[in-house]
């Protein structure tokens, strides 16, 4: 099995990677890859924090389950905002649409 | 166990890779490609982690449903997206900062010690969890796809039609 | 076979499910008419709301009335009933219903009318659901259950560009949040081994992978508040939304962001207070507060637009609201859920009463409303009421919400006296804005803005009272006027007005009953 202090590290690692893109990136369906790269980090912690649980309760892989049905829902609405403001003005550069400050 | 090591740390490896790749991509499409591998080895982890039906949700919902979904935006909405505009300026107080945090939570990581092995749990151990005990969060993630279901029908048709109709009643 | 007993407690969530499928079924029905969908929404949400009031039971609620006795503050797997948290049931559930009643006189829309109602029922269910969870992870997906919604909700007229540009910032700042907030959920869940909310209050096996956690869940949900470093959407988004949605944001989506701070962190800001930490999370929610505060009023000073100016001074006031938090007692936190009650009726109101403005002609812009005191009373009376009440002039509910703020800061003495002092400093910045705009509706060539106040106030009440009074001296304009802005509209209006003088005078019964749900909050975590 795997050490937790390296799962961990990785994790954390691909969340800095999220930070970054959510911090540069001004286009829509790169943010949304950012988000989710986060959202990945995040279910690789509970998973991991499940796996080295003491008391052996499968709890954070449920949690797990839930988290990535969530992360489908929110890109499925994500998208349909997109298609809708496509509609009207044809792109979706975030930069052209407003001024996101992060 | 060292094999174990081994494959993690490639995979790792492959995972870091893959998503910077994805966010340093010059093509939309091109991010959707390194995504798609990056959820791939994000899959194996949980494998390596004795977590098989993780894996395989992970495979079935990342690096199947979510990959088309944003493939079909890209697709839809395609007019200038193909553009270079993807590879834009990279702020060097971003990059710093992004440092700091992959150097924190690194840190944060190696603090963390346990004494347990390591351990997988049955697809029976996990349903009855999640279903049972923690039956609540199955309903409250039922509501948020509800409210999503409502919401995006709503934005992406054009007007009213019958087909869009019956398929939210359903 | 479910005994009905244990079905009762969860009747407010139940009704909202049953008014969501009613408003699909007429949809369907072809039914999309605002005074069929908004007046079933809103009859719905009123009997949701009056079923809270039956679970708050006696008086200042000792017994949830409903519960079978050993429920009340004890977790039922992920549900956690308190007194508190059916409080804010019953906020959320007035400023959804005040937000329903209000939208009956918005422009038809055949196409967004179904959709607008359905999901303004499934955001305040998500609210409900945020108010009795007693677990981590149903609370960020009660949250989020809100959340969607709320994104659909500000670009729901799809055809307004600016709406939805604003409901696309607003997705991906959600969407953000969410996902750092489940991250920071990921690290408690793994310092603690559960992700139960009372077990919050002990010392866990690794406090540093906890306080990481904690903290990346109070950036999640400061995003959602809009404290200030992440409050840079919050104004672009209540600008661009239609202004009833905005309403329901600002008094409505906030109000549960903070209630989830409350639920998550007070067990949590008193653990770190004692486990040698030195006040980490004290210092950090203290720090949030001040920042929010003036970053919020310095900003509003420089608005010229009527709705931007709200969003900042509904920023500042999130500010306010969380001294409750880091100052963290029983009289603190009841003093920040008195502000989120006067909150609900002044900046709710205050939103609906730029829609109606915004239906008789008067522009943006803070200099449109010139004169307008003199050619529609009761519309500048009530709106003056909530301006001096979010200053927190004497004898409104904002004053006494922002006294027992400040005075319970001042009693946890020390370093907490410096919060007070602050947001006495902000108060008196605040004021500035205010008596700019009541110098515009009433004296347009004056510029003295002391007497604005005290002419206002007269003015005020004496407007106020030939409204409600039968023997007006003259009924014809108060009739046109009513008319004229929508009959709904302008009673949630004068409603919010009445209430906020109301409840101003007399805080008595209110205040005590606060004490009373805060105290068992408190106690229990």
């Amino acid at each position: 099995m795997i050490p937790l202090d390296e799962l961990l590290g990785f994790s954390g690692v691909l969340f800095a990677i999220g930070i970054f893109g959510v911090l540069t990136r001004r286009n829509f369906i790169l943010l949304l890859v950012s988000i989710e790269i986060i959202m990945n980090a995040a279910i690789l912690n509970f998973i991991a924090f499940a796996a080295y649980s003491p008391s052996g309760s499968p709890s954070g892989q449920s949690i797990a389950v839930i988290l990535i049905g969530l992360a489908a829902t929110e890109i499925a609405v994500g998208l349909a905002i997109v298609l809708a403001l496509n509609r009207i003005i044809g792109s979706v550069n975030v930069a052209q649409a407003m001024e996101l400050k992060l | 166990m060292n094999v174990d090591a081994l494959l993690f740390a490639l995979v790792a490896g492959a995972g870091i890779v893959t998503a910077l790749g994805a966010l340093m991509a010059r093509e939309v499409v091109h991010t959707i490609m390194w995504i798609a591998v990056f959820f791939i080895t994000l899959a194996l982890t949980y494998f390596l982690l004795l977590a098989a039906f993780l894996g395989v949700l992970q495979l079935a919902v990342y690096a199947g449903a979510v990959t088309i979904l944003l493939l079909f935006a890209v697709m839809v909405v395609r007019k200038r997206i193909f553009s270079r505009e993807a590879a834009i300026g990279i702020g060097a107080p971003a990059v710093a900062l992004t440092f700091l945090v992959a150097y924190l939570m690194l840190e944060m990581a190696t603090s963390v010690y346990t004494s347990e092995p390591g351990q997988g749990y049955s697809v029976a151990d996990l349903s009855r969890n999640l279903f049972t005990l923690n039956g609540a969060w199955v309903l409250a993630l039922g509501l948020v796809m509800l409210s999503a279901l409502v919401g995006a029908i709503y934005l992406a048709h054009e007007s009213r039609g019958k087909a869009i109709r019956s398929e939210e009643g359903a | 076979m479910v005994a009905l007993p244990y079905l009762l407690p969860y009747l407010p969530e139940l009704t909202l499910l049953v008014a969501t499928f009613v408003v699909f079924l007429l949809d369907v029905a072809g039914e999309h008419r605002r005074t069929t969908l908004g007046g079933v929404s809103a009859f719905f949400l009123i009997v949701a709301f009056v079923e809270v009031l039956a679970d708050l039971g006696t008086w200042p609620f000792h017994a949830l009335s409903t519960l079978p006795a050993s429920w009340n503050g004890t977790a039922q797997g992920p549900i956690l009933f308190t007194s508190l948290g059916i409080v804010f049931q019953g906020i959320f559930l007035a400023i959804a219903a005040l937000v329903a009643i209000a939208s009956l006189s918005e422009a038809e829309d055949p196409d967004g009318t179904p959709t607008f109602y359905a999901l303004l029922l499934l955001a305040s269910l998500g609210m409900l659901l945020v108010a009795i969870s007693g677990d981590l992870i149903l609370l960020l997906l009660a949250v989020e259950v809100t959340g969607i919604s709320t994104y659909v909700l500000v670009g729901y007229t799809r055809k307004d560009r600016r709406a939805l540009e604003a409901a696309m910032k607003f997705y991906i700042i959600g969407a953000f949040s969410t996902t750092i907030s489940f991250f920071g959920a990921s690290l408690v869940f793994g310092a603690y081994g559960t992700t139960s909310l009372l077990a919050f209050s002990q010392v866990p096996s690794d406090p540093s992978l906890a306080l990481v956690g904690f903290a990346m869940i109070a950036v999640g949900l400061g995003f959602k508040v809009t404290l200030v470093p992440f409050h840079m959407w919050a104004v672009d988004v209540y600008d661009g939304a239609p202004a009833v949605v905005s309403a329901y944001l600002s008094a409505g989506s906030k109000k549960m962001g903070l209630f989830a701070l409350f639920a998550i962190f007070v067990g949590a800001v008193r653990v770190f207070d004692t486990a040698g930490n030195g006040y980490a999370l004290a210092i950090m929610m203290g720090g949030l507060a001040i920042a929010t505060m003036t970053v919020g009023n310095v900003l509003a000073l420089q608005q010229q637009t009527m709705k931007r100016m709200l969003a900042y001074s509904s920023i500042s006031q999130a500010g306010y609201m969380l001294i409750g938090l880091a100052v963290n007692t029983t009289p603190s936190l009841s003093a920040a859920t008195l502000q989120m009650v006067a909150n609900v009726l002044m900046k709710g109101g205050a939103f609906v009463a730029v829609a109606a403005a915004a239906a008789i002609g008067v522009g943006p812009l803070i200099t449109d409303w010139k004169g307008l005191g003199h050619r529609r009373p009761i519309l500048s009376a009530s709106f003056a009421i909530m301006l001096l009440s979010m200053a927190g002039i004497p004898l409104t509910l904002g004053f006494v919400g922002k006294f027992y703020l400040f005075f319970s800061a001042i009693l946890a003495g020390g370093l907490f006296a410096i919060l007070a002092i602050v947001g006495l400093l902000n108060s008196a910045i605040s004021v500035f804005y205010y008596a700019r705009i009541l110098k515009h509706i009433y004296m347009p060539e004056e510029t003295g803005s002391p007497d604005a106040h005290g002419g206002t106030r007269s003015l005020a009440s004496s407007t106020l009272g030939s409204s409600t009074s039968p023997t007006d001296p003259q009924p014809s304009v108060a009739i046109s006027e009513f008319r004229a802005m929508g009959y709904a509209r302008m009673g949630v209006i004068v409603a919010c007005a009445v209430l906020l003088i109301a409840l101003g005078i007399y805080p008595t019964p209110i205040v005590t009953a606060l004490n009373a749900a805060a105290h068992q909050f408190v106690a229990l975590h």
